[in-house]
Formats: C-alpha cells, sequence, structure tokens
C-alpha cells in the first residue's frame, strides 16, 4: 500500500496501451498487405486486456487481491487475429489476383483503427496524469523530513 | 502519547495512509479502463477514517473494506470506469494528502519552537 506500488499499477498500463497503440498502427500499417510469410493477406490483429496484480507485490497483498476485488493493473493477455474473412475486390492486374481476378484484400477499416488509436492515446494520458499525481503526493511526502 | 508522537500527528498519519489507498484504487481503475468485465473499486473515505481512528486502533495496520462503486454507467464490454470520476479523485487525493503532509509539517514545526525556546529555527 505504499505509492511507489501505485505508481506501479499506473506503469502497467502505459505499458498495455502501448502495446495496444503499436498492434493498432500495425493494423493501419497493412491494411493493404495482401502478403504474408503464413500466405494470404494480413489479418486484423486484436489486443485482449485483463486485470491482473501487480508485479513486485509482497505475496500477503498478491494473497489479499485474489480473495476480493482490490487494486490491480492491467496487462496484455494475448493478441488474437480477427476472424473475418478477406475483403475480396476486383483488381485483374494484380500480382496477387485469383483466376477469377479477384485480390483478397485484409478486412481492416482505417477509421476504425484510428478511432481505436486515440482511444489508447487518451487512456495512455490518463495514465501519464495518475504517474504525475503519485509523483507529487512522494515529493510532498518527502517534504516531512526537513 | 508523547511529546512528538501527537495523537493528532498519529490522526493524519491515519488520514495520509487512506488517502495513499485510495490513490492505489484510483490510479488501478485507471488502469483499467480499457479492461473488458472490469468493475470500478473505491473505498468508503470518511467512514474509513473514523474506523481507523479510534485510539486503539493507532498502532493496527490499517485494512480498509474495498468496495464496487454502484451507478456509474456501464458500457457494453461490461466495463464501468468513468474518466470524469477517477479524473476527479485523483486531483482530490492528491490535495487531501498534500494538505495532511502540511498540516503535520505545522505540527512539527511547533514541536520544534517550543523545543528551541519559542524561538523560530
Amino acid at each position: 500500500m505504499n505509492l511507489f506500488g501505485v505508481m506501479t499499477i499506473s506503469g502497467t498500463a502505459l505499458l498495455a496501451e502501448r502495446e495496444r497503440a503499436e498492434i493498432l498502427a500495425s493494423n493501419l500499417a497493412n491494411a493493404e498487405t495482401t502478403r504474408t510469410p503464413a500466405g494470404g493477406p494480413y489479418q486484423r490483429q486484436h489486443v485482449v486486456f485483463a486485470a491482473h496484480r501487480p508485479f513486485g507485490m509482497p505475496f500477503g497483498e498478491q494473497l489479499a487481491t485474489m480473495v476480493d476485488f482490490s487494486a490491480r493493473g492491467v496487462q496484455v493477455d494475448g493478441v488474437i487475429a480477427d476472424p473475418a474473412p478477406p475483403i475480396r475486390r476486383f483488381e485483374p492486374g494484380h500480382p496477387d489476383a485469383d483466376a477469377a481476378g479477384y485480390v483478397s484484400a485484409p478486412a481492416i477499416n482505417p477509421i476504425e483503427e484510428e478511432v481505436n488509436l486515440m482511444g489508447a492515446a487518451r487512456a495512455y494520458q490518463a495514465n501519464v496524469s495518475a504517474v504525475q499525481a503519485t509523483k507529487s503526493m512522494i515529493a510532498s511526502a518527502l517534504t516531512i523530513l526537513g | 502519547m508523547s511529546l512528538i508522537d501527537t495523537s493528532y500527528t498519529a490522526f493524519l498519519e491515519r488520514y495520509l495512509d487512506l488517502a495513499s489507498f485510495r490513490q492505489t484504487l484510483v490510479s488501478a481503475n485507471l488502469a483499467n479502463i480499457d479492461t473488458p468485465g472490469y468493475r470500478s473499486v473505491d473505498v468508503a473515505f470518511q467512514s474509513e477514517l473514523v474506523w481507523a481512528s479510534f485510539n486503539d486502533s493507532y498502532r493496527q495496520p490499517l485494512h480498509p473494506v474495498v468496495r464496487r462503486v454502484n451507478g456509474l454507467i456501464e458500457r457494453p464490454d461490461g466495463n464501468n470506469v468513468s474518466l470524469d470520476r477517477e479524473g476527479l479523485l485523483l486531483a482530490q487525493t492528491q490535495l487531501q494528502y498534500k494538505a495532511a503532509v502540511e498540516l503535520i509539517r505545522a505540527e512539527f514545526r511547533g514541536i520544534l519552537g517550543a523545543i528551541n525556546d519559542g524561538k523560530e529555527s
């Protein structure tokens, strides 16, 4: 229950939101990618968040968080591929076109990715504010010393 | 109770404990602003403070009850963290903490003044 632990919690969120922003940027960058090492067009990726106990917490506090709902950080539980089928576009001249002249393009809506990216940036900012607030509380506690 | 460790500073210590605990919960809520199914948690500050401030409970470790917050708007993914509420509590808790720190400093300055025979050091 010390203030450095609070910064750890906010830190997990900064890490998770940054990873989310990375994945969203990757979706945006690959919106037109038709070739991947696995074959076929790029598949849209989703980041799944889960609440977790922050690292470096004493065992007793970890146990307490398991039996009741107390302070938890966040972690990326996994990155999953969107099962949506690729969009088929008629482009007979395209090198990746099939026999009928259709190209399989990733089912990515750039607007949707951008809105999600804004959400990730806002959440990141909110957590930076939390870190700043905690930091100033620690600094003010230090003034008791002298 | 002694000269330096007065019941007033013990109370303020409790106040700081609770404020930093609340800061933990607010930070946890903000950290989980995008976690599906996460529910906001908080502590009943006033009643916990009264409970923690009985004379004989000063030496006991603080064990506040963490509660889920009711009456918040839930998003379709089951998350009910409100950025406005948490932002407001973040500012409020920070100011409460700093106020208590200032009160402790004033108390210690007063004691120091008594030690120094009333002369400001």
